[in-house]
Protein backbone atom coordinates (compact mmCIF):
# COMPACT_ATOMS: atom_id res chain seq x y z
CA UNK A 1 0.00 0.00 0.00
CA UNK A 2 3.11 2.33 0.75
CA UNK A 3 4.20 2.09 -3.16
CA UNK A 4 0.42 2.90 -4.34
CA UNK A 5 0.27 6.07 -1.97
CA UNK A 6 3.80 6.74 -2.68
CA UNK A 7 3.15 7.51 -6.59
CA UNK A 8 -0.30 9.02 -5.66
CA UNK A 9 1.08 11.08 -3.47
CA UNK A 10 4.47 11.74 -5.78
CA UNK A 11 2.16 12.63 -8.71
CA UNK A 12 0.01 15.27 -6.80
CA UNK A 13 2.93 17.20 -5.39
CA UNK A 14 2.95 18.41 -8.85
CA UNK A 15 -0.34 19.88 -8.07
CA UNK A 16 -1.63 23.33 -6.46
CA UNK A 17 -5.29 23.56 -5.76
CA UNK A 18 -7.50 21.05 -7.74
CA UNK A 19 -6.82 20.24 -11.00
CA UNK A 20 -8.69 17.89 -13.10
CA UNK A 21 -6.72 14.22 -13.61
CA UNK A 22 -5.89 14.99 -17.04
CA UNK A 23 -3.88 17.99 -16.56
CA UNK A 24 -1.45 17.04 -14.05
CA UNK A 25 1.21 16.09 -17.04
CA UNK A 26 1.36 18.70 -19.86
CA UNK A 27 1.02 17.33 -23.25
CA UNK A 28 1.64 20.27 -25.22
CA UNK A 29 5.74 20.05 -24.00
CA UNK A 30 9.03 22.02 -25.37
CA UNK A 31 8.38 20.40 -29.03
CA UNK A 32 5.00 22.14 -29.35
CA UNK A 33 7.04 25.33 -28.15
CA UNK A 34 9.56 25.01 -31.29
CA UNK A 35 6.47 24.48 -33.80
CA UNK A 36 5.34 28.14 -33.66
CA UNK A 37 8.81 29.16 -32.92
CA UNK A 38 10.66 27.81 -36.25
CA UNK A 39 7.03 28.28 -38.80
CA UNK A 40 7.50 31.99 -37.48
CA UNK A 41 11.13 32.10 -38.15
CA UNK A 42 10.35 31.16 -41.81
CA UNK A 43 7.67 33.57 -42.21
CA UNK A 44 9.81 36.62 -40.68
CA UNK A 45 12.55 36.02 -42.90
CA UNK A 46 10.60 35.81 -45.91
CA UNK A 47 8.50 38.69 -45.29
CA UNK A 48 12.10 40.32 -44.78
CA UNK A 49 12.85 39.31 -48.20
CA UNK A 50 9.72 40.50 -49.79
CA UNK A 51 10.17 43.82 -48.43
CA UNK A 52 13.42 44.55 -50.67
CA UNK A 53 11.01 42.71 -53.96
CA UNK A 54 7.78 44.05 -53.12
CA UNK A 55 8.03 47.36 -51.33
CA UNK A 56 11.54 48.01 -53.73
CA UNK A 57 13.50 48.73 -50.28
CA UNK A 58 16.78 48.05 -52.69
CA UNK A 59 19.01 48.67 -49.55
CA UNK A 60 17.86 45.13 -48.51
CA UNK A 61 19.49 44.15 -51.11
CA UNK A 62 22.33 42.23 -49.66
CA UNK A 63 20.11 40.05 -47.51
CA UNK A 64 17.83 38.85 -50.12
CA UNK A 65 18.58 36.23 -50.96
CA UNK A 66 19.99 34.90 -47.79
CA UNK A 67 16.54 35.92 -45.92
CA UNK A 68 15.05 33.59 -48.43
CA UNK A 69 17.40 30.47 -48.37
CA UNK A 70 16.89 30.63 -44.11
CA UNK A 71 13.27 30.38 -44.83
CA UNK A 72 13.75 27.29 -46.68
CA UNK A 73 16.19 26.10 -44.34
CA UNK A 74 14.14 26.60 -41.33
CA UNK A 75 10.52 25.41 -43.11
CA UNK A 76 11.96 22.12 -44.30
CA UNK A 77 12.31 21.47 -40.39
CA UNK A 78 9.29 23.14 -39.04
CA UNK A 79 7.22 20.40 -39.33
CA UNK A 80 9.63 17.63 -37.48
CA UNK A 81 9.11 19.09 -33.52
CA UNK A 82 5.33 17.95 -34.58
CA UNK A 83 5.88 15.08 -35.90
CA UNK A 84 8.58 13.97 -33.14
CA UNK A 85 5.99 14.95 -30.90
CA UNK A 86 3.47 12.13 -32.08
CA UNK A 87 3.31 8.90 -30.25
CA UNK A 88 3.20 7.12 -34.17
CA UNK A 89 5.29 9.66 -36.29
CA UNK A 90 5.30 7.13 -38.92
CA UNK A 91 2.24 7.69 -39.72
CA UNK A 92 1.83 11.58 -39.95
CA UNK A 93 1.06 11.16 -43.52
CA UNK A 94 -2.45 10.29 -42.68
CA UNK A 95 -3.36 13.67 -42.41
CA UNK A 96 -2.52 14.51 -45.83
CA UNK A 97 -4.20 10.91 -47.46
CA UNK A 98 -7.35 11.44 -45.26
CA UNK A 99 -7.85 15.05 -44.10
CA UNK A 100 -10.90 16.17 -42.69
CA UNK A 101 -11.83 19.50 -43.20
CA UNK A 102 -13.22 20.07 -39.29
CA UNK A 103 -9.39 19.21 -37.79
CA UNK A 104 -7.18 22.70 -38.07
CA UNK A 105 -4.30 20.39 -38.34
CA UNK A 106 -4.82 18.70 -41.25
CA UNK A 107 -5.71 21.64 -42.94
CA UNK A 108 -2.83 22.98 -41.76
CA UNK A 109 -0.66 20.19 -43.81
CA UNK A 110 -2.03 21.56 -46.93
CA UNK A 111 -1.39 25.35 -45.95
CA UNK A 112 2.77 24.28 -45.47
CA UNK A 113 2.46 22.24 -48.23
CA UNK A 114 1.27 25.24 -50.42
CA UNK A 115 4.00 27.93 -48.65
CA UNK A 116 6.65 25.54 -49.29
CA UNK A 117 6.18 24.20 -53.45
CA UNK A 118 4.56 27.44 -54.11
CA UNK A 119 5.57 30.13 -52.62
CA UNK A 120 9.08 29.38 -51.20
CA UNK A 121 10.19 26.83 -53.67
CA UNK A 122 9.34 28.63 -56.28
CA UNK A 123 10.68 31.74 -55.44
CA UNK A 124 13.84 30.45 -55.53
CA UNK A 125 13.81 28.28 -58.00
CA UNK A 126 12.95 31.78 -60.67
CA UNK A 127 15.32 33.69 -58.46
CA UNK A 128 18.25 30.97 -59.46
CA UNK A 129 17.24 29.64 -62.27
CA UNK A 130 20.05 31.51 -64.40
CA UNK A 131 22.78 31.35 -61.91
CA UNK A 132 21.71 27.43 -61.89
CA UNK A 133 22.10 27.34 -65.45
CA UNK A 134 25.64 28.84 -65.41
CA UNK A 135 27.30 27.20 -62.57
CA UNK A 136 26.10 23.61 -63.79
CA UNK A 137 28.37 24.76 -66.77
CA UNK A 138 30.99 25.99 -64.47
CA UNK A 139 31.34 23.10 -62.09
CA UNK A 140 32.22 19.75 -62.51
CA UNK A 141 31.29 16.14 -61.35
CA UNK A 142 28.15 15.83 -58.32
CA UNK A 143 27.78 19.65 -58.04
CA UNK A 144 26.78 19.77 -61.69
CA UNK A 145 24.66 17.48 -61.92
CA UNK A 146 22.97 18.95 -58.89
CA UNK A 147 22.49 22.28 -60.29
CA UNK A 148 21.20 20.24 -63.81
CA UNK A 149 18.66 18.74 -61.82
CA UNK A 150 17.96 21.62 -59.83
CA UNK A 151 17.22 23.98 -62.84
CA UNK A 152 15.23 20.67 -64.33
CA UNK A 153 17.64 20.91 -66.93
CA UNK A 154 16.92 24.25 -68.35
CA UNK A 155 19.29 25.47 -70.44
CA UNK A 156 17.50 29.41 -71.78
CA UNK A 157 19.59 32.16 -70.36
CA UNK A 158 18.44 34.39 -72.89
CA UNK A 159 17.34 38.09 -71.66
CA UNK A 160 13.76 37.37 -72.58
CA UNK A 161 13.72 34.10 -70.18
CA UNK A 162 15.54 35.76 -67.27
CA UNK A 163 13.08 38.71 -67.60
CA UNK A 164 10.32 36.21 -67.44
CA UNK A 165 11.54 34.71 -64.51
CA UNK A 166 12.05 38.08 -63.08
CA UNK A 167 8.32 38.45 -64.10
CA UNK A 168 7.26 35.03 -62.27
CA UNK A 169 9.48 35.07 -59.42
CA UNK A 170 7.53 38.67 -58.23
CA UNK A 171 4.39 37.54 -58.95
CA UNK A 172 5.00 34.27 -56.46
CA UNK A 173 6.28 36.23 -53.97
CA UNK A 174 3.14 39.01 -54.25
CA UNK A 175 1.00 35.46 -53.63
CA UNK A 176 4.27 34.87 -50.85
CA UNK A 177 2.69 37.78 -48.53
CA UNK A 178 -0.64 36.48 -47.99
CA UNK A 179 1.03 32.83 -47.62
CA UNK A 180 2.96 34.07 -45.05
CA UNK A 181 0.17 35.56 -43.62
CA UNK A 182 -2.04 32.57 -43.97
CA UNK A 183 1.08 30.34 -42.48
CA UNK A 184 1.87 31.41 -39.58
CA UNK A 185 -1.78 33.35 -38.86
CA UNK A 186 -2.83 29.80 -39.09
CA UNK A 187 -0.51 29.15 -36.35
CA UNK A 188 -1.67 31.22 -34.04
CA UNK A 189 -5.39 30.38 -35.04
CA UNK A 190 -4.81 27.06 -34.08
CA UNK A 191 -4.47 27.84 -30.85
CA UNK A 192 -6.53 31.23 -30.13
CA UNK A 193 -9.47 29.15 -31.60
CA UNK A 194 -9.20 26.71 -28.62
CA UNK A 195 -11.99 28.40 -26.43
CA UNK A 196 -12.03 26.08 -24.15
CA UNK A 197 -8.39 27.76 -22.82
CA UNK A 198 -8.70 31.59 -21.91
CA UNK A 199 -5.36 31.87 -22.16
CA UNK A 200 -5.63 31.26 -25.85
CA UNK A 201 -8.49 31.45 -26.76
CA UNK A 202 -8.14 35.29 -28.20
CA UNK A 203 -9.15 36.42 -31.79
CA UNK A 204 -6.06 38.25 -31.34
CA UNK A 205 -3.95 34.97 -31.41
CA UNK A 206 -3.42 34.60 -35.18
CA UNK A 207 -2.44 38.84 -35.38
CA UNK A 208 -0.09 38.56 -32.45
CA UNK A 209 1.71 35.57 -33.78
CA UNK A 210 1.82 36.74 -37.52
CA UNK A 211 3.99 40.02 -36.08
CA UNK A 212 5.62 38.16 -33.47
CA UNK A 213 6.80 35.99 -35.98
CA UNK A 214 8.17 39.03 -38.54
CA UNK A 215 9.84 40.08 -35.48
CA UNK A 216 11.53 36.90 -34.89
CA UNK A 217 12.53 36.29 -38.71
CA UNK A 218 13.88 39.92 -39.57
CA UNK A 219 15.67 39.29 -35.99
CA UNK A 220 17.53 35.79 -37.09
CA UNK A 221 18.17 37.28 -40.55
CA UNK A 222 19.99 39.90 -38.97
CA UNK A 223 21.78 37.88 -36.63
CA UNK A 224 23.02 35.76 -39.50
CA UNK A 225 24.12 38.58 -41.59
CA UNK A 226 25.85 39.71 -39.18
CA UNK A 227 27.84 36.64 -38.55
CA UNK A 228 28.16 35.39 -41.92
CA UNK A 229 30.12 38.63 -42.71
CA UNK A 230 32.25 37.87 -40.00
CA UNK A 231 32.60 34.22 -41.29
CA UNK A 232 33.72 35.42 -44.85
CA UNK A 233 35.75 38.42 -43.00
CA UNK A 234 34.07 40.99 -45.35
CA UNK A 235 32.54 44.78 -44.15
CA UNK A 236 29.21 44.70 -43.69
CA UNK A 237 26.67 46.82 -45.32
CA UNK A 238 25.57 49.33 -42.47
CA UNK A 239 23.09 51.01 -44.96
CA UNK A 240 21.36 47.50 -44.85
CA UNK A 241 21.81 46.63 -41.72
CA UNK A 242 20.24 50.11 -40.59
CA UNK A 243 17.23 49.74 -42.75
CA UNK A 244 16.59 46.28 -40.79
CA UNK A 245 16.70 47.35 -37.69
CA UNK A 246 14.46 49.73 -39.07
CA UNK A 247 11.73 47.37 -39.74
CA UNK A 248 12.79 45.40 -36.68
CA UNK A 249 11.92 47.87 -34.54
CA UNK A 250 8.65 49.08 -36.11
CA UNK A 251 7.56 45.36 -36.16
CA UNK A 252 8.34 45.42 -32.81
CA UNK A 253 6.27 48.22 -31.65
CA UNK A 254 3.06 47.08 -33.53
CA UNK A 255 4.05 43.18 -31.85
CA UNK A 256 4.35 45.17 -28.44
CA UNK A 257 1.20 47.20 -28.97
CA UNK A 258 -0.82 43.96 -29.94
CA UNK A 259 0.49 42.11 -26.96
CA UNK A 260 -0.09 45.16 -24.60
CA UNK A 261 -3.68 45.06 -26.23
CA UNK A 262 -4.49 41.33 -25.44
CA UNK A 263 -3.52 41.67 -22.17
CA UNK A 264 -5.31 45.34 -21.18
CA UNK A 265 -7.86 43.52 -22.69
CA UNK A 266 -8.04 40.55 -20.57
CA UNK A 267 -7.38 43.07 -17.53
CA UNK A 268 -10.05 44.97 -18.40
CA UNK A 269 -12.70 42.16 -19.02
CA UNK A 270 -11.39 40.49 -15.55
CA UNK A 271 -13.76 37.36 -17.02
CA UNK A 272 -14.44 34.32 -14.93
CA UNK A 273 -10.57 32.93 -15.56
CA UNK A 274 -8.97 36.27 -15.03
CA UNK A 275 -7.96 35.23 -11.02
CA UNK A 276 -6.40 32.32 -12.01
CA UNK A 277 -4.72 33.94 -14.98
CA UNK A 278 -3.27 36.91 -12.51
CA UNK A 279 -2.19 34.32 -10.28
CA UNK A 280 -0.30 32.28 -13.24
CA UNK A 281 1.29 35.27 -14.68
CA UNK A 282 2.74 36.68 -11.33
CA UNK A 283 3.53 32.97 -10.36
CA UNK A 284 4.41 30.24 -12.51
CA UNK A 285 5.30 32.53 -15.51
CA UNK A 286 6.25 35.84 -13.66
CA UNK A 287 10.16 34.89 -15.05
CA UNK A 288 9.41 33.29 -18.58
CA UNK A 289 7.23 36.35 -19.20
CA UNK A 290 8.26 39.30 -17.28
CA UNK A 291 12.01 38.75 -17.69
CA UNK A 292 12.71 36.88 -20.84
CA UNK A 293 10.10 38.06 -22.85
CA UNK A 294 9.24 41.34 -21.41
CA UNK A 295 11.98 43.10 -20.38
CA UNK A 296 14.77 41.12 -22.51
CA UNK A 297 12.84 39.67 -25.35
CA UNK A 298 11.31 43.76 -26.11
CA UNK A 299 11.66 46.23 -23.37
CA UNK A 300 15.28 46.40 -24.07
CA UNK A 301 15.45 45.67 -27.79
CA UNK A 302 12.79 48.33 -27.91
CA UNK A 303 14.94 51.04 -26.26
CA UNK A 304 17.83 50.57 -28.02
CA UNK A 305 16.44 50.63 -31.63
CA UNK A 306 14.27 53.45 -30.62
CA UNK A 307 17.30 55.48 -29.47
CA UNK A 308 19.06 54.28 -32.65
CA UNK A 309 16.40 55.73 -34.84
CA UNK A 310 17.79 59.34 -34.01
CA UNK A 311 21.18 58.74 -32.10
CA UNK A 312 23.48 56.52 -34.17
CA UNK A 313 26.79 55.53 -32.14
CA UNK A 314 30.04 54.98 -34.51
CA UNK A 315 29.62 51.55 -36.99
CA UNK A 316 31.70 48.87 -34.84
CA UNK A 317 29.50 49.50 -31.00
CA UNK A 318 26.33 49.43 -33.70
CA UNK A 319 27.26 46.66 -35.36
CA UNK A 320 27.74 44.46 -31.88
CA UNK A 321 24.95 46.06 -30.29
CA UNK A 322 22.94 44.47 -33.34
CA UNK A 323 23.82 41.26 -32.74
CA UNK A 324 23.27 41.33 -28.90
CA UNK A 325 19.44 43.10 -29.83
CA UNK A 326 19.14 40.41 -31.90
CA UNK A 327 19.55 37.57 -30.12
CA UNK A 328 17.37 39.12 -27.38
CA UNK A 329 15.08 39.00 -29.63
CA UNK A 330 15.09 35.67 -30.90
CA UNK A 331 15.39 34.27 -27.07
CA UNK A 332 12.40 36.78 -26.25
CA UNK A 333 10.18 35.36 -29.42
CA UNK A 334 11.09 32.18 -27.92
CA UNK A 335 10.03 32.62 -24.61
CA UNK A 336 6.65 34.32 -26.09
CA UNK A 337 5.98 30.88 -28.01
CA UNK A 338 6.88 29.35 -24.23
CA UNK A 339 4.07 31.33 -22.03
CA UNK A 340 1.64 30.68 -24.84
CA UNK A 341 2.40 26.89 -25.04
CA UNK A 342 3.04 25.68 -21.70
CA UNK A 343 1.52 28.82 -19.79
CA UNK A 344 -1.92 27.52 -21.20
CA UNK A 345 -1.82 24.34 -19.91
CA UNK A 346 -0.28 25.20 -16.15
CA UNK A 347 -3.52 26.36 -14.83
CA UNK A 348 -6.64 23.84 -14.23
CA UNK A 349 -9.83 24.99 -16.66
CA UNK A 350 -11.68 24.48 -13.11
CA UNK A 351 -9.42 27.65 -12.20
CA UNK A 352 -8.89 26.14 -8.79
CA UNK A 353 -5.32 24.90 -9.75
CA UNK A 354 -1.84 24.28 -11.14
CA UNK A 355 0.14 21.76 -12.11
CA UNK A 356 4.19 22.43 -12.74
CA UNK A 357 6.68 21.27 -15.68
CA UNK A 358 9.95 19.42 -15.61
CA UNK A 359 11.83 19.52 -18.47
CA UNK A 360 14.54 17.01 -18.75
CA UNK A 361 17.67 16.62 -20.77
CA UNK A 362 17.28 13.86 -22.23
CA UNK A 363 14.02 12.08 -24.01
CA UNK A 364 11.73 12.59 -27.05
CA UNK A 365 10.68 15.48 -25.13
CA UNK A 366 13.94 16.49 -23.82
CA UNK A 367 16.08 19.64 -24.12
CA UNK A 368 18.98 17.75 -26.63
CA UNK A 369 15.79 16.89 -28.60
CA UNK A 370 14.67 20.61 -29.01
CA UNK A 371 17.89 21.69 -29.73
CA UNK A 372 18.13 19.06 -32.38
CA UNK A 373 15.62 21.00 -34.44
CA UNK A 374 16.60 23.89 -33.91
CA UNK A 375 20.19 23.04 -35.03
CA UNK A 376 19.47 20.86 -38.11
CA UNK A 377 17.63 24.43 -40.14
CA UNK A 378 21.66 26.17 -39.71
CA UNK A 379 23.26 22.64 -41.12
CA UNK A 380 20.48 22.81 -44.20
CA UNK A 381 20.99 26.69 -44.75
CA UNK A 382 24.96 26.27 -44.52
CA UNK A 383 24.19 23.28 -46.93
CA UNK A 384 22.20 25.99 -49.20
CA UNK A 385 24.49 28.82 -48.73
CA UNK A 386 26.94 26.20 -50.34
CA UNK A 387 25.16 25.55 -53.60
CA UNK A 388 23.46 28.82 -53.51
CA UNK A 389 25.66 31.52 -52.58
CA UNK A 390 23.45 34.65 -52.95
CA UNK A 391 26.73 36.75 -53.07
CA UNK A 392 27.98 34.66 -56.86
CA UNK A 393 24.40 35.66 -57.74
CA UNK A 394 24.89 38.08 -61.04
CA UNK A 395 23.00 40.43 -59.79
CA UNK A 396 19.15 41.01 -61.30
CA UNK A 397 17.64 44.19 -60.70
CA UNK A 398 14.29 43.25 -59.18
CA UNK A 399 12.30 46.02 -60.87
CA UNK A 400 9.99 44.83 -63.70
CA UNK B 1 5.62 27.86 -74.22
CA UNK B 2 8.80 29.07 -72.44
CA UNK B 3 10.96 26.25 -71.63
CA UNK B 4 11.02 26.46 -67.89
CA UNK B 5 7.53 27.12 -67.90
CA UNK B 6 7.16 23.35 -69.36
CA UNK B 7 9.69 21.62 -67.18
CA UNK B 8 8.02 23.42 -64.23
CA UNK B 9 4.06 22.32 -65.11
CA UNK B 10 5.60 18.90 -65.72
CA UNK B 11 7.20 18.45 -62.39
CA UNK B 12 4.34 19.93 -60.57
CA UNK B 13 2.03 17.48 -62.76
CA UNK B 14 4.38 14.55 -61.98
CA UNK B 15 4.16 15.31 -57.92
CA UNK B 16 0.44 16.18 -58.18
CA UNK B 17 0.24 12.96 -59.78
CA UNK B 18 2.34 10.91 -57.22
CA UNK B 19 0.13 12.46 -54.84
CA UNK B 20 -2.78 10.92 -55.54
CA UNK B 21 -1.49 7.77 -56.75
CA UNK B 22 0.28 7.34 -53.10
CA UNK B 23 -3.28 8.64 -51.47
CA UNK B 24 -4.80 5.57 -53.13
CA UNK B 25 -2.14 3.15 -52.17
CA UNK B 26 -1.47 4.73 -48.71
CA UNK B 27 -5.45 5.03 -48.10
CA UNK B 28 -7.05 2.52 -45.47
CA UNK B 29 -8.84 0.10 -47.26
CA UNK B 30 -12.59 0.44 -46.44
CA UNK B 31 -11.87 4.36 -45.25
CA UNK B 32 -15.14 6.51 -46.30
CA UNK B 33 -17.52 3.69 -46.70
CA UNK B 34 -19.15 4.34 -43.89
CA UNK B 35 -17.98 7.56 -42.95
CA UNK B 36 -14.76 9.61 -42.63
CA UNK B 37 -12.81 6.70 -40.69
CA UNK B 38 -12.23 3.02 -41.60
CA UNK B 39 -15.37 0.73 -42.12
CA UNK B 40 -13.33 -1.81 -40.84
CA UNK B 41 -12.60 -0.68 -37.78
CA UNK B 42 -16.01 -1.48 -36.28
CA UNK B 43 -15.86 -4.96 -37.53
CA UNK B 44 -11.74 -5.34 -35.58
CA UNK B 45 -13.47 -3.89 -32.45
CA UNK B 46 -16.29 -6.50 -32.33
CA UNK B 47 -13.31 -9.18 -32.84
CA UNK B 48 -11.35 -8.11 -29.89
CA UNK B 49 -11.09 -10.98 -26.77
CA UNK B 50 -13.49 -10.18 -24.39
CA UNK B 51 -12.76 -10.35 -20.71
CA UNK B 52 -15.76 -9.31 -18.36
CA UNK B 53 -19.23 -10.91 -18.01
CA UNK B 54 -21.08 -8.33 -16.86
CA UNK B 55 -23.19 -8.51 -13.27
CA UNK B 56 -26.30 -10.59 -15.22
CA UNK B 57 -23.55 -13.42 -15.19
CA UNK B 58 -22.56 -13.32 -11.51
CA UNK B 59 -26.25 -12.98 -10.49
CA UNK B 60 -26.39 -16.75 -11.29
CA UNK B 61 -24.63 -18.45 -8.23
CA UNK B 62 -24.16 -15.23 -6.14
CA UNK B 63 -27.64 -14.20 -6.03
CA UNK B 64 -27.38 -13.78 -2.31
CA UNK B 65 -24.18 -11.47 -2.49
CA UNK B 66 -26.45 -9.09 -5.07
CA UNK B 67 -29.03 -8.79 -3.19
CA UNK B 68 -27.06 -8.16 -0.38
CA UNK B 69 -24.97 -5.52 -2.74
CA UNK B 70 -28.65 -4.09 -4.09
CA UNK B 71 -28.87 -2.67 -0.17
CA UNK B 72 -25.61 -0.81 -0.04
CA UNK B 73 -23.85 2.06 -0.97
CA UNK B 74 -21.84 -0.03 -3.41
CA UNK B 75 -24.95 -1.17 -5.50
CA UNK B 76 -24.24 0.38 -8.20
CA UNK B 77 -20.69 -0.68 -8.51
CA UNK B 78 -19.73 -3.52 -10.75
CA UNK B 79 -18.68 -6.78 -8.71
CA UNK B 80 -15.96 -7.36 -11.97
CA UNK B 81 -14.79 -3.15 -10.56
CA UNK B 82 -13.36 -5.13 -7.69
CA UNK B 83 -12.78 -8.32 -8.15
CA UNK B 84 -11.69 -8.10 -12.23
CA UNK B 85 -12.47 -9.96 -15.00
CA UNK B 86 -14.60 -12.62 -14.96
CA UNK B 87 -15.68 -13.87 -18.40
CA UNK B 88 -13.32 -16.94 -18.09
CA UNK B 89 -14.52 -17.85 -14.87
CA UNK B 90 -18.13 -17.46 -16.01
CA UNK B 91 -17.67 -19.56 -18.84
CA UNK B 92 -16.62 -22.56 -17.30
CA UNK B 93 -18.99 -22.90 -14.69
CA UNK B 94 -21.00 -22.70 -17.86
CA UNK B 95 -19.27 -25.19 -20.11
CA UNK B 96 -18.30 -27.89 -16.97
CA UNK B 97 -20.83 -26.64 -14.65
CA UNK B 98 -19.04 -27.32 -11.41
CA UNK B 99 -18.26 -25.42 -8.36
CA UNK B 100 -14.67 -26.84 -8.87
CA UNK B 101 -13.55 -24.12 -10.26
CA UNK B 102 -9.21 -24.54 -11.06
CA UNK B 103 -7.13 -21.76 -8.72
CA UNK B 104 -6.25 -20.15 -11.96
CA UNK B 105 -10.10 -19.09 -12.91
CA UNK B 106 -10.31 -17.74 -8.52
CA UNK B 107 -11.02 -14.13 -9.02
CA UNK B 108 -9.67 -12.24 -6.94
CA UNK B 109 -10.80 -11.04 -3.60
CA UNK B 110 -9.73 -7.19 -2.09
CA UNK B 111 -9.39 -7.80 1.02
CA UNK B 112 -6.38 -6.14 1.84
CA UNK B 113 -6.61 -2.10 2.92
CA UNK B 114 -4.82 -1.01 -0.23
CA UNK B 115 -7.28 -1.94 -2.57
CA UNK B 116 -10.08 -0.18 -0.60
CA UNK B 117 -7.57 3.29 -0.79
CA UNK B 118 -8.29 3.16 -4.67
CA UNK B 119 -11.24 4.52 -4.12
CA UNK B 120 -11.32 5.81 -0.63
CA UNK B 121 -7.72 7.53 0.02
CA UNK B 122 -8.81 10.94 0.10
CA UNK B 123 -7.63 12.97 -2.64
CA UNK B 124 -8.75 16.02 -3.63
CA UNK B 125 -9.48 15.60 -7.59
CA UNK B 126 -12.47 13.76 -6.08
CA UNK B 127 -15.96 14.41 -5.55
CA UNK B 128 -16.42 16.63 -2.38
CA UNK B 129 -17.85 15.42 0.56
CA UNK B 130 -20.73 17.66 1.95
CA UNK B 131 -20.94 18.14 6.03
CA UNK B 132 -22.14 15.28 7.45
CA UNK B 133 -24.44 14.28 4.82
CA UNK B 134 -23.45 11.07 2.97
CA UNK B 135 -25.49 9.55 -0.11
CA UNK B 136 -24.96 6.87 -2.88
CA UNK B 137 -23.39 9.65 -5.81
CA UNK B 138 -20.71 10.03 -3.24
CA UNK B 139 -17.01 8.28 -2.64
CA UNK B 140 -16.55 8.55 1.36
CA UNK B 141 -13.11 9.30 1.72
CA UNK B 142 -10.72 8.71 4.71
CA UNK B 143 -6.91 8.58 5.11
CA UNK B 144 -6.35 5.23 4.66
CA UNK B 145 -2.85 5.91 6.68
CA UNK B 146 -4.16 6.93 9.55
CA UNK B 147 -7.85 5.43 10.00
CA UNK B 148 -8.14 2.71 12.66
CA UNK B 149 -4.52 1.58 11.46
CA UNK B 150 -3.65 -1.41 13.99
CA UNK B 151 -4.81 -3.07 16.95
CA UNK B 152 -3.08 -0.36 19.74
CA UNK B 153 -2.50 -3.53 22.22
CA UNK B 154 -0.96 -6.45 19.66
CA UNK B 155 0.26 -3.69 16.37
CA UNK B 156 -1.20 -5.74 13.96
CA UNK B 157 -2.80 -3.79 11.11
CA UNK B 158 -6.72 -4.02 10.77
CA UNK B 159 -8.22 -4.69 7.45
CA UNK B 160 -11.29 -2.83 6.05
CA UNK B 161 -13.38 -5.71 6.37
CA UNK B 162 -12.60 -6.26 9.86
CA UNK B 163 -15.66 -3.53 10.38
CA UNK B 164 -16.97 -3.27 6.87
CA UNK B 165 -18.68 -5.24 4.60
CA UNK B 166 -17.57 -4.83 1.27
CA UNK B 167 -21.09 -5.77 0.06
CA UNK B 168 -22.77 -3.61 2.31
CA UNK B 169 -20.22 -1.05 4.09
Amino acid sequence: MEDHLQNLYEVLSKVEGYVYPNEIELNWSILIVLYPYITGLVAGAFILASLERIFKLRILKPTYGLALLTALAFMLVATMPLISHLGKPFRAYEIMITPHLSSAMAIFGFVYLWYLMVVLLLEIWFDYRRDMVIWANETKGFKRFLYKVLSLWTTDISPKAVALDNKLGYIVTVIGIPSAFLLHGYVGFIFGSIKANPWWSTVLMPVIFLFSAMVSGIALVMLIYILLTKIRKLSIDMACLDMIAKYLFYFLIIDFALEGLDQIHRIYEAEESFEALHKLVFGKLFFTLFFMQGLFGTILPLLTLGTFQFYKPKEQIRKRIYLVVASLILVGIFFMRWNVVIGGQLFSKSFYGYTSFKIGLIGAEGYLMASIWLIIPFIILAFLLWLLPPWKKIEVDHEI
Amino acid sequence: MPQQIKRLISVFAIFIALFLIMRQVLKPESFGELGHYRAKAIQENTMKELHYAGSDSCAKCHEDILKDKSLGFHKQLKCEVCHGPGLKHALFIDKVNTAQIPDSLVLYKPIQRKDCAICHQINAARIKIQFDTINTSMIHQINVLDHNLMDLDTKVEYKCIDCHNPHQP
